[in-house]
């Protein structure tokens, strides 16, 4: 018997819970289950009898928590084979063995510190542990990042299937937000033998949830649910064998065919249910899975134009070079928000330049882009492996961008699409280059869609670009690129995909030629423009085209756009943009300030604006914040008043090839097992402001970074943050490793638990009260 | 178990947490306003609780039927008196870590007002779900909440505390290794259960471990603790 041949009765049994079972037998809350497995096999045993004896097809190893940070100490190896063998027995060949794995305990970066490549080395350790089993099974996940890192692991350490099942709520969400879709089509692409939902509430609440996977899924649906919810003081859960077997008939219905009961279930939960299936229907049609891409908690349907935002590429830029060349992420994370908020549905992210670690660089971007914006993403590189490094570790069903006809694209590319379960851009052009007609153009889009078609990438995941040859140069090339995407779309039946602003280039009024070309090619069925949505014509080609086309019913996103989601300005006191520099820094007006700044650059000098102005309004606020006549919140609104001004003038200096004048680095760092920066990012505006170049560690970080950031920036400064009473010790130790490399620099310490009698004992040289303290530190040592 | 919504955050508490004092100019009215609008849409409070009987021991006070122990005389003295306590675990969602994230990016100043503005929200979600329990429990009488953390009441209780609850399962509740609680705006906390009316010593500075590096007090403040 093995999992395959259990698919084909009319439906599979799994077991209740082993948590419940083990309280009732004594087991203290709190305990680790796990640790029975070596000190009282038989009540396991028992315990996966009285299940199998109940009609239980696969029982669950009592693994669940048996991992290196759960286990604190014990061998994982030892108490998930234990778990493994004693279920085996129990089994007899009558049932299937599961290594049931839940979640770590802890969250995955940005929110906690445990990144997605040491989730991955923990699943490891279980799947290999766990490798007598005869499927493996991940329950109760919340983070879809997380149960990617474990599929993952499984796929490339072993051979078995795989079943997977998150918990949601009654707002269709788990607790980090996940969504149903982008569940199914994460894990869709994945490769996953079943999926479904177990635990946090009963089977009359998750029926609807079922409901909404049988939409997004072609495999096997598994339902695990609660036997209700538990009282608060008797423990008891609400809901008895016989209503929840009755209620479970309503998922099976809607075409689950994998059950089983999760906390507060026993064995007569379970041969209740059984005797409740063998009466039931179970069917499942096949159904098409929407063209979609996901992030964990946002589905783009690409039932209609999508706009892909351009902007994270630094190809003609600056500014966005220089910002690659300092690693600066956050300059990246600004144009993802810029654009999201001008309606891009998809991003682009293209982070490539020569003298930069691609891989290193895309891995950085893609992981902080996806922690700030729920928009899918599109990988773009001509590299396989910065593609691949991005594809692991992103958190749901992105783009790839892109493979082409010719051979050696088709046969590296194609097998990580595959694999990562992601969707791909296929461009029409090969070794000899672009093909000028429009059906040759349409020939290699056939061929990457049977090339796609023989790696088993769905045909709904193939996006083919005709690509836009420049008009000034190629006129009549125009219409061939729309001709061929029209075939695509017709003939094929695939979604399409053009860049479109290299259509103007070398004409004047490009702005008018982009989006009148825009309205063509979505009027040849154009699904994905790929454009910068922060020019307005572009995106309002985008919106109007959805209007016209009705689309956009009763014009309500049209309207939203263009009628109440008129940005908020803040309440000033006088007119926007007649104010003076100073009077908007000293309020704390953004925008102001940035208006201002743009106005009095016509005719002063950026240095001028810098010491005459920005400089003495900085001052004033410091000196009034140490005097206690303004307080932090002032402090800091006006700190980001200069900000935007300081921003408008780098901008103007960079364009006329003037670098803007930086008093010296100073590295930053909130220290490992602190996960708190807001005060140290506070600290990094206020230096800014004033001047310095600040390396931004970011937080969690560990001792020997910090090392190597200060040696190789050879600062003068070091500020170190922690917030906690516990992550004091982790900046005693990064001051130590620093004296210890003999790093020629001074430390400075601030947080809320610090005091300068502690600084001073962990061998500091500053104890900063507040970040306009380090301002005046670092006016001392760095000058 | 009852859902919780917040309607609205207190703002006054936020601007205290901030460190401001005195008049708020229009710019700061309005940044937070604005902040405590958008956060509103990002906050989803979950809370559990659990009645358990506790046994005072050498340690502090055993939590029965559990492997946990209320270690400290802090703890012990806060729940004197008492045969039952009430173990409270709260968070208002990761979408709120990520939102303040994102305007760390934009904004600085929107993300230590929405930072604050969590603060008190989380304290507003405590606050209520005590007022649930106690309406659950209508004879008996309530001390007030202490977490781990608060005088000799170690804060590497959290673990064993999360676990008892099971708080990951139910309310995606978790711990970093230096006992940080993720997501970041959550709180663990213990209530005494009596069926007489229980004299304690007031909350303030002198139960406080903070009192010596206190910002607050270092203003010659008061947190409201």
């Amino acid at each position: 018997m093995d999992f395959k041949s259990l698919l084909n009765n009319k439906y599979i049994l799994l077991d209740g819970a082993m948590g419940t079972m083990l309280q009732e037998a004594g087991l203290e809350a709190g305990g680790i289950p796990e640790l029975l497995n070596l000190t009282d096999p038989e009540l396991i045993e028992s315990i996966h009898k009285k299940y199998i004896a109940a009609g239980s097809n696969i029982v669950y190893a009592n693994t669940f928590g048996a991992n290196r940070y759960k286990l604190k100490g014990n061998s994982v190896e030892e108490v998930i084979s234990a778990g493994v063998s004693i279920a085996k027995k129990a089994c007899g060949g009558k049932a299937l063995t599961a290594l049931d794995i839940g979640p770590i305990g802890q969250l995955l970066e940005p929110t906690g510190t445990l990144t997605f490549e040491e989730a991955y080395s923990i699943f490891k350790e279980q799947i290999i542990a766990g490798k007598n089993a005869d499927i493996i099974v991940f329950e109760t996940m919340t983070d879809l990042y997380e149960l990617k890192a474990a599929v993952l692991a499984a796929r490339e350490n072993s051979h078995k299937p795989i079943l997977c099942t998150m918990t949601f709520e009654e707002n269709m969400r788990t607790f980090t937000g996940c969504s149903i879709s982008s569940m199914a089509l994460t894990l869709n692409g994945l490769g996953v033998d079943a999926m479904g939902i177990n635990c946090s509430l009963g089977p009359k609440q998750l029926a609807p949830v079922c409901e909404e996977l049988m939409k997004w899924t072609n495999v096997p649906v598994i339902l695990k649910p609660n036997a209700g919810l538990p009282d608060p003081v008797t423990n008891k859960y609400d809901v008895l064998p016989e209503d929840f077997a009755e209620q479970m008939k309503t998922a099976a219905l809607y075409g689950v065919s994998i059950f089983g009961g999760c906390c507060g279930t026993t064995p007569e939960y379970i041969s209740k249910l059984k005797s409740v299936l063998e009466k039931t229907d179970i069917k499942r049609e096949k159904i098409t899975i929407p063209a979609a891409v996901c992030s964990s908690s946002n589905t783009v349907i690409i039932n209609q134009p999508r706009i892909i935002g351009e902007r994270i590429n630094p190809t003609g830029k600056k500014l966005f070079k220089e910002a690659l060349r300092k690693h600066d992420i956050g300059y990246i994370l600004n144009q993802a928000i810029e654009q999201t908020h001008a309606g891009a549905d998809i991003l682009d992210v293209n982070v490539g330049l020569p003298e930069i670690d691609e891989k290193e660089m895309m891995v950085s971007a893609v992981k902080a882009i996806q922690g700030i914006t729920d928009a899918p993403l599109q990988i773009d590189s001509t590299i396989p492996e910065v593609l691949e490094a991005a594809l692991r570790i992103y958190n749901g069903k992105p783009i790839v961008n892109s493979v082409n006809g010719e051979e050696k694209s088709l046969e590296t590319v194609l097998p990580l699409v595959k694999k990562y379960g992601a969707s791909v851009v296929g461009l029409t052009l090969d070794q000899n280059g672009i093909p000028p007609k429009a059906e040759d153009r349409f020939k290699i889009a056939e061929k990457i869609l049977s090339r796609a078609l023989e790696y088993g990438i769905p045909k709904e995941d193939v996006y083919i670009d005709c690509l836009t040859l420049t008009a000034s140069a190629e006129q009549e090339a125009v219409m061939e690129t729309l001709k061929a995407l029209k075939r695509v779309k017709d003939e094929l039946g695939l979604k399409t995909v053009l860049g479109v602003s290299n259509i103007s280039f070398g004409l004047p009024n490009r702005a008018m030629i982009n989006q009148n070309f825009l309205t063509m090619a979505m009027a040849y069925g154009l699904d994905l423009p790929i454009i910068n949505p922060n020019i307005d014509a572009m995106t309002g080609a985008v919106r109007t085209f959805k209007l016209l086309t009705n689309i956009d019913k009763n014009s309500t996103e049209f309207i939203a756009a263009y009628n109440d989601a008129v940005p908020q300005k803040p309440v000033t006191e006088k007119k926007s943009g007649t104010v003076s520099l100073s009077y908007a820094i000293e309020n704390g007006l953004k925008e102001d300030s940035a208006a201002a700044t743009a106005q009095m650059l016509k005719n002063h000098a950026p240095m001028e604006i810098i010491n005459d102005i920005l400089i003495p309004a900085l001052d004033k606020a410091g000196a009034n914040f140490e005097k206690g006549t303004i307080f932090l919140p002032q402090l800091i609104l006006t700190a980001g008043a200069a900000q935007s001004a300081f921003a408008v003038i780098r901008e103007k200096m960079t364009s006329e090839n003037a670098e803007p004048v930086s008093k010296g680095k100073i590295v930053l760092a909130t220290v490992k097992g602190d996960i708190h920066d807001i005060g140290k990012n506070i600290v990094k505006v206020l230096l800014e402001n004033y001047g310095y170049t600040v390396i931004d560690l970011g937080k969690d970080v560990p001792c020997e970074s910090v090392v190597k950031a200060a040696i190789e920036h050879k600062v003068k400064l070091v500020g170190l943050s922690a917030l906690m009473t516990t992550t004091l010790k982790s900046m005693e130790e990064t001051i130590l490793l620093l004296r210890q490399n003999n790093v020629d620099c001074k430390v400075v310490v601030g947080g809320a638990v610090l005091t300068q009698e502690y600084a001073d004992q962990i061998g500091a040289d500053f104890y900063a009260k507040d970040a306009m303290e380090t301002v005046n530190i670092a006016k001392q040592i760095v000058g | 178990m009852q859902k919780i919504k917040l309607e609205k955050l207190n703002r006054n508490e936020a601007l205290r947490y901030m460190g401001h004092r005195g008049e708020v100019s229009t710019a700061l009215e309005a940044l937070m306003e604005k902040c405590e609008a958008e956060l509103l849409e990002h906050i989803s409070p979950a809370f559990i609780y659990k009645v358990f009987d506790i046994e005072e021991s050498d340690e502090g006070v055993t939590v029965c039927g559990t492997t946990l122990t209320l270690r400290g005389n802090d703890i012990r003295e806060h729940l004197s008196g008492c045969s039952s306590a009430v173990l409270l675990c709260a968070t208002i969602s990761p979408a709120v870590d990520s939102f303040i994230r994102k305007k760390e990016i934009t904004d600085m100043s929107s993300a230590f007002a929405a930072d604050a503005l969590a603060s008190a929200a989380i304290e507003q979600v405590c606050t209520m779900a005590d007022e649930i329990i106690k309406s659950q429990l209508p004879d008996k009488f309530f001390t007030w909440r202490f977490s781990p953390g608060y005088g000799d009441f170690p804060l590497d209780t959290q673990r064993d505390f999360l676990n008892v609850m099971n708080a990951q399962k139910r309310i995606g509740l978790c711990l970093e290794e230096s006992n940080i609680l993720t997501p970041r705006k959550s709180v663990t906390a213990v209530a005494g259960i009596s069926d007489h009316q229980v004299e304690r010593k007031k909350r303030g500075c002198a139960s406080c471990n903070m009192a010596s590096k206190c910002n607050f007090r270092k203003r010659g403040e008061h947190c409201g603790f």
